[in-house]
């Protein structure tokens, strides 16, 4: 199944529709592979048309650090809204931990990230996402995600 | 360690404050402790006391002191 809640793989139209970043805060180009609940690898090429490289930069082109932490955890966020109960929700950071980033990647660089959800509970996710340029690891950190509209309904009566 | 230290260290670790202050907390009382604050905590003492708790114990968990009423009925009991 291709683009669909409970699919195993999506283009660009799929993540679109499962998740809620948009251009140009979108930092993953496809997921290849996906286990609903479980998995996802995905892959984001950076050419040099990418809107920061002429500033970080000018002499010296490559992905700012924010940006492959974002790229892990969008494609850690397809482990889970793949699910169809969750497809298309918005969701929230609460913490990224033990980011490491080990090589740079620039203008032509594909990151390939492989990313596993350990736990989804009560609208927490937490996992882990692995960057990899031509198999080398690049970045990877572990990562919590919320899902608000799960969360609302566990929040204290007040 | 003893089970109020673990509760203790539990807020603290949650909501980084200091462990004088954890008594008098309650939902919404300080910015930290919102709802995603809540979950955290949440899961954070089902892991330290490994227990699971049940939704309606979870919406009541209010305060430091209230959470310590619910925490006991699954066990984990805070007398000296």
């Amino acid at each position: 199944m291709h683009n669909e809640p409970g699919g195993s793989s999506f283009d660009i139209k799929g993540i679109l529709k499962a998740q809620c970043n948009r251009s140009p805060m979108l930092f993953i180009d496809r997921v290849c592979h996906c286990v609903p609940g479980q998995s996802a690898t995905s892959e984001k090429n950076f050419t040099y048309n990418e809107w920061f490289f002429p500033t970080h930069y000018e002499d010296d082109p490559n992905v700012p650090g924010f940006v492959l932490v974002e790229s892990l955890v969008q494609s850690f966020l397809m482990t889970f809204l793949s699910l169809p109960e969750h497809f298309g929700s918005r969701t929230s950071f609460l913490t990224i931990k033990e980011t490491q980033f080990r090589r740079r990647v620039v203008p032509g660089d594909r990151l390939v990230i492989d990313s596993t959800l350990t736990s989804l509970k009560r609208g927490i996710a937490t996992g882990t996402s692995i960057g990899r340029v031509d198999g080398e690891l690049a970045v990877s950190t572990d990562v919590t995600i919320g899902l608000p509209k799960i969360l609302e309904k566990y929040k204290p009566k007040t | 360690m003893s089970n109020i230290a673990t509760y203790t260290a539990a807020f603290v670790d949650a909501f980084r404050v200091d462990e004088t202050q954890v008594a008098d907390l309650a939902y919404q009382s300080i910015e930290q402790w919102d709802s995603l604050g809540h979950m955290q905590l949440m899961s954070d003492l089902e892991e330290r006391f490994e227990i699971e708790m049940d939704i309606d114990d979870i919406t009541d968990f209010s305060s430091f002191s209230k959470g310590k009423e619910i925490l006991g009925k699954y066990g984990v009991a805070f007398d000296a």
